[in-house]
Order: C-alpha cells, then sequence, then structure tokens
C-alpha cells in the first residue's frame, strides 16, 4: 500500500472511529432516561415536597362559566395520553385518587358505609353558626349536639328526598371509585332543637353580616321539603380538616404546591369524570364543587384534593324544570343555531325522553335513551374535552366492577321510604352501566391483565367479553420482541397466535434478569375493528420470572377518532 | 506507523468507552419516584399564589357587585313616560339597613325626557310577608304623542304635548302566604301639569281647545289611592314560560279642585302555557281598563288610559290610541333558543272605545311580528322587536318583557 493510500485509509477509519467516541461520549453524559425504571410500575404518586405555602383561591362562578361556555367549548384536543399514570396505564394512588374498588374487593356493606369512618352526627340539637356557602340546595352549617360541625342540605320541595339521597349515593361510588369525598350522612332537623351561635351571622344584601335569626332560618325551611312530622330530611357533610384553600381547576397545575407537577387536564382522574359523570349524571361538574385543602402527617404538609359536591347527581338538577340538563352545555353553539333557525322545531333528545314523573325521589334520570358518548356536563371542562379512548376504557373497567348488587348497595345508602323509587334507580344505574361498558370497552383493544409466567405463557383477560358487551371467539396474536431499554430499540423475535387467552412463548426469551422483552398483543375479530390496534405489553426479567412494567393501549398521540370529544359529534 | 495510527484509535476508542461505562457505574440507577421527586424540588423554587388573568379579575368583580355585593352606582333606564325614545340613565343605591336601601336615581332621554327620584325599599316587611315602597321625584315628557280620541283616529293628524308631574307615593304589597295571593296598595300625590308639547309635531293646543279637549292645559293635583287583588303562580314577573297572572286594580283619583276627578279599574289576565318541556310558549295577555267619571267631573286627556308601544300595541306608536277604555289581547308565541336566549312571534290586538260596552271584539286593531329577547332565570334584560301594523313597520327596543 502506498503511502497516500494509507493516509486515506487512516482518514476513512478516522473519521467514523472519532464520531463513534463522541457519540459513546455523548451518550454517557446526556440525561437520556430508560424507559422503564427499576420501581416501574409506581402505585403511588410521590409527593416529596412541603405545600405549606399553598395560598387559598377560589374561582368565581361567572368567570368560570364564561370560560368553560365560551373558551373551553372551543378547545382543540391535544390527543395527548394521560400523564397521571403509571408504566402499566393505572392510575397510581396520591392525594387525588385512591384506588379501591378493583384494587381490593369492596362489599356492598363497605359501600354502603363509603367514606364516613367516624360516627353520625347527632341530631339531638344544632346549633347553627352560619348559612351554607356552596351547593345548588339550601343549607346551613350547624354544630351537633357533640359539638362537631357538619354542612347541613335539604332536599327542595319538588324532589323529597330526592337531592340528600344523590348526594348519598353519589358519595358512596365516587368513593369507591377512588375519589376523595368528604363522609355524609342522612340524617333529620329538627327546627324545635335548634339554638343559634351568638356569633352566627348572615351576609346580608348590605353586605353586612349581622345576627342569624330564627326567621333567617325560616327563610330556607320555606323552600325546602317538610316532613309530616315536622321535621326535615338533611344530609349531613363533616367538615374537612385543614386549610380551605378552595376548589381545584381542570386545568393547568396549582403554582403554588410543588407536588402538582401534571397539568389537571392530563389527569386520568379528572378526565375518566367524563365518564363517571355520564353514568352518575354528574352534571354540575366544575372547579366550584371541589376543594383543596392543606394538611399536615407525620410532619408532612400536602394539599388534598376532593371531588367535593356530587349532588348535582341522578336528575337532581338545580331546578325542576331544567330539562336539557346532561343534553346540552348551557349554551352550545350548534344546539342553539338549530333551534333558532327552525324556531324550535328541530327537536333535541331531552324534549321527549319520557321520565318517571311517579317518583319524586328521583329527578330526571333515565337509562332507556341514555348514550354515554352524547351526554354533556352544564359546562364542560378542559379535562372532559381531553378525555381519550383509552381514559374512557379505564374509567369503565371500573364501572363494570360495579356489579348489580354493589349499585343496590349504593343505592340503598339514599335511604328513600320508597323501595319502587329505590329500584328504580338501580335500574336506571345498571342499564346505564351496560351502556357505557358497551361503548367503551369495545372502543379500543380491550385486552388486560397480561401476565407472563416464568415458563413462557402469557396469559390474559378479555374486558369486553368478561363484561358480556362483546360475543364471539376472537383469535388473539402475540407479536415478541426483545427490548432494549436503555434506548427503546425492539429486535423481533416471533409471533403466535391462538384462540385462547394463553399463548406460549417463543424460543429465544432472554434469561438474564433485568431483560426486557416488548410482547404486542391484539385480537381479530370481524365485529370489532378496533381490537386489531395492538395493545404493548413490556416485561422485565427477574430471578423470580416477568413482570410487567409497561401497558401502552394506545400511542402518546392519537389522532382525532380516539378522542371522545369527535365521538360526541359522531353518537 | 500504521500500527501506531491503530493503537491511537484504539485508544480514543478505549477512552471513550471508559469514560461512558464508568459515567454509567458512578451514577447510581435512578427510580421513577426520584426522577419524579426531582422535578417536585425543582418546582418547589419557583412557587406563587395564582395570577389572575385581566379578564378573570374583571369578570370577578362584576360578579363581586351584581351577585355578591351592592351595586351602588347603577345604570337606570326606566323612561319618564312611553315614547320616550332611549333613556341613558345612573343610579346610586345605598343600604340603610340589612335589608332596606335608598335609591336616586334619575335620567335624560333622546327626546328632552327627564326624570329624577328617590325611593326607598323595604323588601322585607311582616316577616317576609311584605314590601314598601316610598318614592318621590320628578318627571318631565317633553313630546307625548296624542292622535285624538278613539280607535278611529289617524296617524295624521299626531299632536305633542308636554307634562311635568313631581310625585310622593308610598305602596305596599302583600302575599299573605307569601306565595300566589298578592295583595297591594297605595296612595300618591302628584301635581300634573299639561304644556305645550316639543318635537317636530303641531303642539296640541294649536288643534284643539279647553272645550274640545278635556284637561288641555290643565294643572291638576291628584291623590291617587288604589288597591289591587291579584293570584300569581309565574316563577318571576319579569320572565316566565310557565304561570300566570290574574289581577284586579282599582285606582280613584282624587282632585283637589274636583275638577278632573275618575276611577280606573285595570283587569288583567296572564297565562304561560309550556309546550314540550318550555322549548316552546304560548304566552296570552289579556288586559281591560274602564274608566268613569265622578259626578260633575271629567277625565283629562292624558289621563285617558292608551294603546301603543312597545309593551302592548307594539306596531303603534306609544299612545297611539287613547279612550275612556282599552281593550288589549296579545298572544305570544315563545321559542327557547338556549338558557339565556328565546325568539317570539306575537300578535297584538285590541280597541279603545268610549263605553265599556263597546269592548267587544268588532273594529279591533292588530299587528304582528317577531322578536328576539336576552334573559336571565328572572328577568328579561333586552328585547328587540320587529312589529308590523297598518301603519307600517316599527322596531321596539325594550329592556324588560312585554308581559
Amino acid at each position: 500500500m502506498s503511502s497516500s493510500s494509507s493516509v486515506a485509509v487512516r482518514r476513512v477509519l478516522f473519521v467514523p472511529l472519532v464520531a463513534f467516541a463522541i457519540v459513546v461520549l455523548a451518550s454517557a453524559g446526556s440525561t437520556q432516561r430508560p424507559r422503564f425504571y427499576s420501581d416501574d410500575p409506581i402505585a403511588r404518586e410521590p409527593e416529596s415536597q412541603d405545600a405549606s405555602k399553598a395560598s387559598p383561591y377560589e374561582i368565581k362562578s361567572i368567570y368560570e362559566m364564561s370560560y368553560n361556555l365560551f373558551v373551553t367549548s372551543g378547545y382543540k384536543p391535544s390527543g395527548l395520553r394521560a400523564k397521571e399514570i403509571n408504566t402499566i396505564d393505572e392510575v397510581p394512588d396520591s392525594n387525588w385518587f385512591t384506588n379501591r374498588i378493583g384494587t381490593t374487593p369492596i362489599t356492598p356493606e363497605q359501600l354502603t358505609r363509603g367514606p364516613n369512618v367516624g360516627t353520625p352526627p347527632d341530631p339531638s340539637r344544632w346549633v347553627l353558626t352560619r348559612e351554607k356557602t356552596s351547593g345548588a340546595h339550601p343549607g346551613f352549617t350547624a354544630r351537633d349536639a357533640k359539638g362537631e360541625t357538619w354542612f347541613l342540605e335539604f332536599d327542595p320541595p319538588y324532589y323529597p328526598e330526592g337531592a340528600t339521597g344523590a348526594v348519598a349515593i353519589a358519595n358512596k361510588i365516587f368513593w369507591a371509585l377512588g375519589y376523595n369525598q368528604v363522609e355524609s350522612f342522612i340524617t333529620s332537623f329538627d327546627p324545635g332543637k335548634v339554638e343559634f351561635d351568638p356569633k352566627a351571622t348572615l351576609r346580608r344584601p348590605s353586605g353586612k353580616r349581622t345576627r342569624f335569626t330564627r326567621d333567617d332560618m325560616n327563610s330556607i325551611l320555606e323552600r325546602v321539603a317538610k316532613n309530616r312530622d315536622g321535621t326535615y330530611r338533611v344530609v349531613a357533610g363533616r367538615l374537612i380538616p385543614g386549610k380551605i384553600l378552595g376548589g381545584y381547576l381542570f386545568g393547568g397545575t396549582r403554582p403554588d404546591d410543588p407536588n402538582d407537577l401534571v397539568p389537571h387536564e392530563q389527569r386520568r382522574s379528572l378526565r375518566a369524570l367524563r365518564v363517571f359523570g355520564a353514568w352518575t349524571n354528574l352534571t354540575d361538574l366544575k372547579a366550584m364543587n371541589t376543594l383543596d385543602t392543606v394538611l399536615t402527617e407525620n410532619g408532612r404538609t400536602y394539599v388534598k384534593h376532593y371531588l367535593q359536591d356530587v349532588g348535582s347527581t341522578f336528575g337532581m338538577c338545580n331546578d325542576e324544570f331544567e330539562w336539557d340538563l346532561s343534553h346540552e352545555y348551557f349554551i352550545q353553539g350548534d344546539t342553539t343555531r338549530k333551534r333558532l333557525f327552525s324556531f324550535g322545531f328541530a327537536l333535541s333528545d331531552w324534549q321527549t325522553i319520557p321520565y318517571p314523573e311517579y317518583y319524586p325521589s328521583v329527578g330526571r334520570f333515565e337509562g332507556d335513551r341514555f348514550d354515554p358518548r352524547t351526554w354533556h356536563p352544564q359546562t364542560p371542562t378542559t379535562a372532559y374535552m381531553e378525555a381519550r379512548a383509552d381514559d374512557a376504557f379505564w374509567a369503565a373497567r371500573r364501572i363494570a366492577l360495579f356489579n348489580d348488587e354493589l349499585i343496590r348497595a349504593a343505592v340503598r345508602a339514599a335511604q328513600f321510604s320508597d323501595p319502587k323509587a329505590e329500584k328504580y334507580l338501580g335500574d336506571v344505574l345498571i342499564k346505564r352501566r351496560d351502556k357505557i361498558l358497551n361503548v367503551y370497552l369495545n372502543a379500543v383493544n380491550p385486552i388486560v391483565n397480561p401476565r407472563l409466567d416464568a415458563g413462557g405463557r402469557l396469559t390474559f383477560e378479555n374486558a369486553a367479553i368478561a363484561a358480556g358487551v362483546a360475543k364471539g371467539q376472537p383469535t388473539y396474536h402475540a407479536s415478541w420482541m426483545i427490548f432494549d431499554n436503555a434506548t427503546g430499540a425492539t429486535k423481533p423475535l416471533s409471533s403466535t397466535d391462538g384462540q385462547a387467552t394463553t399463548l406460549n412463548a417463543p424460543a429465544g426469551l432472554p434469561t438474564t434478569a433485568g431483560s426486557y422483552i416488548e410482547v404486542d398483543i391484539s385480537a381479530d375479530l370481524q365485529a370489532q375493528p378496533t381490537w386489531k390496534e395492538p395493545i404493548k405489553t413490556y416485561f422485565r426479567r427477574s430471578a423470580q420470572g416477568w413482570t410487567l412494567v409497561g401497558l401502552e393501549r394506545l400511542p402518546d398521540q392519537v389522532d382525532p377518532a380516539h378522542l371522545l370529544e369527535h365521538e360526541k359529534k359522531q353518537p | 506507523m500504521r500500527s501506531a495510527y491503530l493503537s491511537t484509535l484504539c485508544a480514543v476508542f478505549s477512552i471513550a468507552l471508559g469514560v461512558a461505562t464508568g459515567a454509567r457505574a458512578q451514577t447510581p440507577e435512578p427510580t421513577r419516584s426520584q426522577a419524579i421527586e426531582q422535578e417536585q424540588a425543582e418546582k418547589a423554587k419557583d412557587l406563587h399564589p395564582y395570577v389572575l388573568t385581566t379578564t378573570e379579575r374583571l369578570l370577578n368583580k362584576f360578579e363581586d357587585i351584581t351577585v355578591n355585593g351592592v351595586m351602588r352606582w347603577h345604570p337606570f333606564f326606566d323612561s319618564a313616560y312611553h315614547g320616550s325614545g332611549f333613556s341613558p340613565g345612573v343610579g346610586y343605591m345605598a343600604h340603610v339597613s340589612p335589608y332596606n336601601l335608598l335609591d336616586i336615581r334619575g335620567n335624560y332621554s333622546i327626546l328632552g325626557y327627564k326624570k329624577i327620584e328617590a325611593e326607598f325599599i323595604a323588601p322585607r316587611i311582616f316577616q317576609r310577608r311584605g314590601e314598601l315602597s316610598v318614592l318621590g321625584g320628578y318627571r318631565e315628557a317633553t313630546q307625548v304623542a296624542f292622535y285624538g280620541i278613539g280607535t278611529d283616529s289617524s296617524k295624521d293628524d299626531r299632536t305633542n304635548f308636554l307634562f311635568k308631574q313631581p310625585y310622593v307615593s308610598g305602596l305596599m304589597t302583600l302575599w299573605p302566604r307569601r306565595k300566589f295571593l298578592l295583595l297591594r296598595g297605595g296612595v300618591e300625590y302628584s301635581q300634573w301639569t299639561q304644556n305645550p308639547g316639543e318635537g317636530s309635531f303641531p303642539s296640541v293646543e294649536t288643534v284643539y281647545t279647553p272645550q274640545t279637549l278635556s284637561g288641555l292645559g290643565a294643572k291638576v293635583n291628584y291623590l291617587h289611592t288604589q288597591g289591587t287583588l291579584g293570584f300569581d303562580w309565574r316563577p318571576a314577573s319579569g320572565y316566565a314560560r310557565r304561570g300566570g297572572y290574574v289581577g284586579v286594580s282599582l285606582h280613584d283619583y282624587a282632585d283637589n279642585d274636583e275638577q278632573f276627578g275618575f276611577q280606573q279599574v285595570d283587569y288583567e289576565v296572564l297565562h304561560h302555557i309550556p309546550i314540550l318541556r318550555e322549548a316552546w310558549a304560548i304566552s296570552l295577555r289579556g288586559l281591560v281598563q274602564t274608566t268613569s267619571t265622578k259626578s260633575g267631573q271629567e277625565i283629562p286627556f292624558f289621563m285617558l288610559p292608551s294603546l301603543g308601544g312597545g309593551h302592548n300595541m307594539r306596531g303603534y306608536e306609544s299612545h297611539r290610541f287613547r279612550d275612556r277604555d282599552s281593550l288589549l289581547l296579545q298572544a305570544e308565541w315563545r321559542i327557547m333558543v338556549n338558557r339565556f336566549m328565546e325568539t317570539a312571534f306575537f300578535y297584538d290586538t285590541g280597541k279603545v272605545a268610549a263605553r265599556t260596552r263597546d269592548l267587544d271584539l268588532v273594529g279591533l286593531t292588530h299587528d304582528y311580528g317577531f322578536g328576539v329577547r336576552f334573559h336571565s332565570p328572572f328577568s328579561t334584560l333586552f328585547r328587540v322587536e320587529l312589529a308590523n301594523s297598518p301603519e307600517g313597520l316599527k322596531l321596539v327596543f325594550a329592556g324588560s318583557a312585554p308581559f
């Protein structure tokens, strides 16, 4: 080789080798993170920082309503995957959400008790301390005979037992679903056994607070349902401990809470309220019905987030003549135009739905014409707009865990005097549950609970078939790959198929601890085209065997077809 | 040389690999929890309270004033008299006790009508069974229309007159059962002074004389007493799509000089019939006003019942028809557009007559039209209507319900 050719060879070799070295060095110094950490999937969202500096903020109703009606309703969903989830597509426990139903068995008795851990109020004497400051129905803040403070809410005269019953039922359901709930009890209020705290005041039209009088109490009692014996049925909510900060927003984060990292519209627990709301008809979905408090426990100060007022459920809307609730927003462009130009002849659903007028304790709540895809709260929230099909699937799986017995147990919490009303409400919840499962368990690939045993046998379940909302025998298909956790690169191994929900792994699975594989699982059933889109599952090898560390039902970014807001327009 | 060169390359490669491996070996593998905690620690360095946007701050202020607080300074559009045109004004309201308030207000219309008055309102008397209003003020209407007496009067015969009226009154409304049954009683002392009218139409005294038109140029001091018995089952009088009202009001106008004393009886029936869950409402109203003179006295022309204007015969000018008695029948087909907006097709018909027995359905005047209304659950905030009558098209702007 000549000298000149040797130089050329050197140059040819030198350049790529130096480049390789630079890449290696750069990768060593970079902050690129592995796909899965050693503690994945996490079961609890860490809240490591002191949140004592969080300060009260109350969004006001006119601003919130205007913003949601005129800005949020035109919000373009990002299509991004929820961020409040761990690597296996589940919502970890946090100060927002606690996994209950589905994680631990809940008995009917536990559900009827719900969040209540303390003793109920002693209604033998009430000492009124001030007016009720939130919620649609009239009430007071009062101390019971034991001196504990409660928020009392009455029934409107046109829905005796209805408003209080709705709070009692929804309180148990949302507790079981995982939301922080206030302890609530159905109890009684006897005006003859009422005293007035000398410091109790009421805000007057003049703006001043003056002494709370018996006439003030009477003016409220005149507007509520009265029992035959002169007493009143109330639902009593226990005072929430901690420093009250006000409601949480359904978008953005608290700028004063260091632990609040996930934008609220990307919290699956808040997106899922679109589905839970449709099931229970939680129409008054807004920040004012939520509550943040600052709590200190074990030397740690954190913000706890309550879904505080769930009383606008089961048709217990603000007024007995508000028929359009749950069918459209307070103001909605398309229905406004439709009615304006048709002079009202283009009828909306709510104008013709038959409701059971003969159960005064049940509001406008039915299951026959219910369609979860067209359900509307009074005003949209950003989280509601961002909900994706995988969020709805997650929510539907939780609803599926409410069997008929549990649903009827929740309804029993209302303590309706009319057993027929109780049965009707339970029947409707069951019908609405089934419709939700039918829509949302089939909207994406419903394969759940994948496990891979040490012998290489992959087992899973089909949530839609298990819930009875899909029929047929699908063919399952699994694509097996070696997965590089550092780079995300995959190396195909093989594929296996079968009609059972157990598939054997191909030969060549890694055996060293710390290695990863990816298995993409799809199902082929003619009636269910969405099942063909595979879920991606990831397993980590350890000395004991394979552990599921990752599950991706839909990609990080989806097209509009996977957005609930898109589905709503094409039911 | 070649091997030396390769050695150099190998050394570079080895160093690179060594550095990389070393870097990884020295950094313990982080956990998901640690990664999140690190982000939380970063955020903790830059905490701050919520920052309100300008829009939020403005809307909060609006809510504080209109919903939660006391709107001390407030707009005031209630005109001095029908036909005044747009009457912008302002008022100042102050509570004198937790519920009782004093409101001082005034406005000035584009036609020069003016009103200034002060009202004391006690809205919760007799254990929330009554409301008391004490009102005192002055108003001046500069170009009130007068077309002659009777339904047969001609649009081309319009004349204008002016009146000035200082007044002081007390009015008490009682709901003995807090709903449905309504009792109202009141007394007013006022002085009506009728003067030549302003504007582009002839003044009334250029066409009529005191002999041909009762009360022309008169200055009358009235002691006006009134009583109403009504049943009101509407959700709110300011805006309703269901319910109704039936009422009778008796008015006695006693003239100090016993020249122009008379009595008036108003019969009103109003019913809203909701259809398809209030998506539509058929709203009907009937109003009969009858007057009777006291012995040897006359009713001045400017006190006669009248029809025409934005609240009754909407296709006609204000006070288009005047006579001793009047009959008004109105029907509306109200169409809900959304919770804050409705449209309506309407039809108004009526007549005025010299005798009560002539208030029949013969020879009625009529109009029809279409309107758009913006409303809250309890009140009509703004209404614009286009009405057509044999006398042409008329555009109505109003800040209250037609009925």
